[in-house]
């Protein structure tokens, strides 16, 4: 243990006096990560579209208490997507050069027919075949807009004929095409007719009284449907109600899968380039020669380059997780365990790294191997489980990791899984060290 | 074909002996046998490799620690029990003062065959191993380094082999030749059983170089 500590202590010396190397094994991989982080959450960007506005009456109309305008429904559509207004023809330009994945044309007349509560205003969205994906996502985008504001204009109509019902049940003041009066209201109306009734009959008119009773009976008949109008009302309007809560551990599942995959391919491949640099540069130093004399075993040799390459893909992964937990919305806890999957996932990059570097010939070739060895890996594990993909995944430290990360980040409630990830891991660090060892044993020292 | 075959050859306690041979006789192989760094697929060393220093013809320090780093890191992998010291004590004798500090890549290539050196001797060993330990010097750079060599020899009863390409050289400064040709031990004795052997006379700074080629070409 003692000739391990002395290596991993020289490892991490040299490591410091070699800033340009730091630099490549850590910046590229970060670099690297954020490209992977950017590319798994395409789906969270704000893709931009071109509008092209044909109705150039520049008209404020208002629909059932609403005021509207086109600028306003721009406005609103910019929440969702980044807005460009443009003519049809540079329009038409901006879609096919691929600048805007869409091309939402508001048609000639539209305010006047939204004004009109008789024609349907149209939009026509044309999206790009280029990128299909990305078109769905930006119908699906514009529809749920679209949605969004007829639901609020549908809401306005109801609470306009709400206001209505309420005025012909309880009346109060109305004013209608410039006339303002007093409006008197089933309520009051019933109460008139029951007074006049009884007056009627005080005044021996019995039989003209009991002719009002029909009155009396059409009022609240009325007055009973209309009162049923209200709750009619809200349930047209919002047919199926969505109650939304928040649950205190809630997590954002893609930021989370896209978080795991950037962390993934930082720590790999800055553990595997890292550990196979530390290896094979001892070759380039011509220091193996030395160490291979029996002043240092392969088992300690490959132990000090596994472990320095877990130091380092520990500080780096806690650099990124803070950073996350500081700088993004994405919750991160459990940091015990959190330490303890980036030790283990460490481990296991390393001694992937010093196996490669123990059968490179010098630092440069176990740089480009690792390199080429570590990508496809990498890619591998991001996919979803099952097959021969997820079972070769499961053969490198590479699918453990990414799963072990992804648990962490999202599983409400941490199950067996973490432990056998982390046994998993532990497990191809032992079979990949042991590896390296032996090849670190047999491979001529020069 | 083995690269060395039916090699036997045994040292004293200080002294010398020179390994000469054409390129590929197998010189290195037999001395990274000995050193412990290389295995041999029959045969056996006699010594255990802590006991014999070994010097690689390109040396084996590492270039990012300086010199001073890189005597307290072997002194420590070999044992010693105040590295610090032992690291000291190199310095002084490795006439490495001036450098200690400085990064082992940035220093002259005659400095730091002297740092190999030092290095290998960090484990105090019996026997020194020095694979052409003067193929890159200038001709200064050879002369301090054998000189230094001497006082070793002579302070601490060091035994050395060397190889060398230089006839002159392994005549000079050791005190028996081994031959290798082919894998093989051509010769092996002094000075004047080779002249003899070869028909040649003494006193004639050419006629050891004759010797030898009449030696290798004849096999």
């Amino acid at each position: 243990m003692r000739k391990l500590a002395l290596v991993l202590g020289k490892d991490l010396r040299q490591l410091r006096r070699g800033p340009g190397l730091l630099l490549a094994l850590v910046v590229y991989p970060l670099l690297v990560a954020l490209i992977v982080a950017a590319a798994l959450q395409s789906d969270e960007r704000r893709p931009a579209i071109a509008v092209v506005n044909l109705d150039g009456s520049g008209r404020t109309v208002e629909v059932a208490g609403e005021r509207f305008s086109v600028e306003d429904y721009l406005r609103r559509l910019g929440d969702e997507v980044t807005v460009r207004e443009l003519g049809a023809g540079a329009a038409d330009r901006a879609l096919r050069d691929g600048r805007v994945s869409a091309v939402l044309t508001i048609p000639d007349g539209f305010i006047a027919d939204l004004q009109s509560s008789v024609r349907r205003p149209a939009l026509t969205l044309d999206t790009g075949a280029r990128d299909p994906i990305e078109g769905a996502a930006i119908r699906r985008r514009l529809e749920a807009a679209v949605f969004r504001i007829n639901q609020r204009l549908a809401q306005e109509y109801v609470d306009q004929v709400l206001r209505l019902v309420d005025l012909v049940l309880d009346g109060g003041r109305v004013s209608v095409f410039g006339l303002s009066g007093e409006a008197l209201g089933l309520k009051r109306s019933l109460v008139l007719v029951e007074r006049m009734q009884r007056e009627l009959r005080s005044a021996g008119e019995g039989a003209l009284a009991d002719r009002l009773d029909r009155l009396v009976t059409f009022i609240n008949l009325t007055s009973a449907n209309l009162g049923l109008a209200r709750p009619a009302a809200e349930a047209i309007r919002s047919p199926i109600e969505l109650r939304e809560g928040e649950v205190a551990t809630g997590r954002e599942p893609l930021s989370a899968f896209g978080f795991a995959g950037a962390l993934l391919v930082s720590l790999g491949l800055a553990g595997a380039l890292l550990a196979a640099a530390a290896l094979s540069s001892e070759r380039d130093d011509n220091a193996m020669v030395r160490l291979r004399r029996g002043l240092v075993s392969p088992a300690a040799l490959v132990g000090a380059k596994v472990l320095s390459a877990a130091i380092a893909c520990a500080a780096v992964g806690a650099a990124l997780l803070g950073g996350v937990a500081l700088l993004t919305s994405l919750t991160v806890g459990r940091w015990a365990w959190w330490v303890l999957a980036l030790v283990l996932a460490g481990l296991a990059f390393g001694a992937f790294g010093v196996l490669v570097g123990a059968i490179a010939r010098d630092t440069r070739t176990a740089l480009l191997a690792a390199l080429m060895a570590a990508l496809p890996l990498l890619a591998l594990a991001m996919l979803p489980d099952g097959g021969v993909a997820g079972a070769l995944a499961a053969l490198v430290p590479f699918g453990p990791a990414f799963h072990l990360f992804q648990s962490l980040l999202a599983d409400p409630e941490l199950t067996g899984s973490v432990g056998w990830g982390m046994a998993h891991l532990a497990a191809l660090a032992a079979v990949f060290g042991g590896a390296a060892a032996v090849a670190v044993g047999r491979r001529p020292a020069a | 074909m083995p690269a060395l075959d039916g090699v036997d050859l045994d040292l004293s306690p200080g002294e010398s002996v020179a390994l000469l041979g054409p390129n590929g006789a197998g010189k290195t192989t037999l001395l990274g046998i000995l050193a412990g760094a290389d295995r041999a697929s029959e045969g056996e060393v006699r010594a255990a490799p802590g006991r014999v220093g070994w010097v690689p013809q390109r040396p084996a320090v590492y270039g990012r620690l300086t010199a001073r780093e890189n005597l307290r890191l072997f002194a420590a992998l070999e044992g010693r029990a105040d590295p610090d010291r032992a690291a000291e004590d190199l310095i002084a004798r490795a006439d490495l003062g001036d450098v200690a500090d400085r990064r082992a890549d940035r220093l002259s290539t005659g400095t730091v065959q002297r740092l190999n050196l030092a290095v290998a001797l960090a484990g105090e060993p019996a026997a020194l191993l020095l694979d052409e330990p003067t193929a890159t010097l200038s001709p200064e750079q050879r002369v301090r380094l054998w000189a230094w060599l001497g006082e070793l020899r002579a302070d601490r009863g060091l035994a050395l082999i060397f190889s060398t390409q230089s006839v002159h050289e392994a005549t000079r400064h050791a005190d028996r030749l081994v031959v290798l040709a082919g894998g093989r031990v051509a010769f092996s004795g002094g000075v004047e059983e080779l002249l003899a052997g070869a028909g040649e006379a003494e006193g004639d700074d050419d006629a050891a170089e004759r010797a030898f080629l009449r030696l290798v070409e004849g096999r």
